[in-house]
């Protein structure tokens, strides 16, 4: 294979990931597959959320017949809005899969008001 | 409530309008920053996949987010190896909304046709991070040998 095709399909890739809601609960997975806990930052800066992780890949020695796993980092950025409780975020890694709870703020939940 | 006066300041920088436009430009882009592994381009039947050769064996590794090792079968057949699998959903409960679903689930597999005849009883596999290393020796008759040439 190309040597420029190898080095091009190396960087920062953008992880899949999906975003539901249950109850209050906001839960977002994103696809981070070779990311150990160390290597893997998640930060919350006034509105945005950043999820940074590297993967180590142990450059092996020896001839790649094949490439394709393409990137050497993940990368990505949400902006919360000011529903979302920025003290109770909850991260969990595993299988290569980072899972972040992100609870609703009781003030922003919809509440019924009772007619006397 | 600004208590500036009405209207653009004299001294306005004329490159200021740029920089928002550039903002405006960067979060646009943002948005479309859409992940390398979903929609019409994903590897959804087939997980990426790295091969490497060394004299002694054979280095295969695959991304595999989200997969069980009791969903994920490896075998081998001469020189092919297959790679097989399920990734699992979640329960899904009712009032679960969702805003955004790049990823997937569902069966996969991938047959790699290696250049070698490869050692079935000499595999070694490690799932680890949601990424599956398989180590895989040559048969000794596969491997590269030197022989010594005597010149006279």
């Amino acid at each position: 294979m190309d040597q420029r095709y190898i080095d091009n399909a190396r960087g920062v890739a953008v992880p899949a990931c999906s975003i539901t809601e249950d109850e209050g609960l906001v839960t977002v997975k994103l696809e981070m597959p070779g990311v150990p806990k160390e290597e893997l930052e998640v930060r919350i800066e006034g509105n945005s959320l950043e999820v940074s992780g590297t993967r180590r890949r142990a450059e092996e020695r020896g001839k790649y017949l094949l490439r394709e796993r393409r990137a050497d980092s993940f990368r990505k950025r949400f902006t919360l809005d000011e529903t979302i409780d920025r003290e109770k975020v909850a991260a969990e890694l595993a299988d290569g899969i980072l899972v972040l709870k992100l609870h609703i703020r009781e003030a922003a939940k919809p509440r019924k008001i009772e007619i006397s | 409530m600004d208590l500036a006066k009405w209207g653009a300041p004299a001294t306005r920088d004329l490159w200021e309008a740029f920089d928002g436009l550039r903002g405006d430009m960067d979060r646009a882009l943002d948005f479309f920053s859409l992940p390398d592994a979903a929609g019409l381009l994903d590897r959804t039947t087939a997980p990426a996949v790295d091969i490497v050769e060394t004299e002694e064996e054979y280095l295969v590794v695959a991304d595999l987010p989200g997969v069980d090792k009791r969903d994920l079968e490896v075998s081998v057949t001469g020189s092919l190896l297959a790679i097989k699998g399920v990734k699992k959903a979640e329960g899904n409960s009712g009032k679960r909304k969702v805003f955004r679903k790049e990823t997937w689930v569902g069966s996969f597999s991938r047959t790699i046709d290696l250049p070698a005849e490869i050692d079935p009883g000499k595999i070694k596999a490690e799932l680890k991070d949601g990424v599956l290393a398989l180590r895989i020796a040559k048969r000794e008759e596969a491997k590269t040998k030197l022989i010594a040439v005597n010149v006279q």
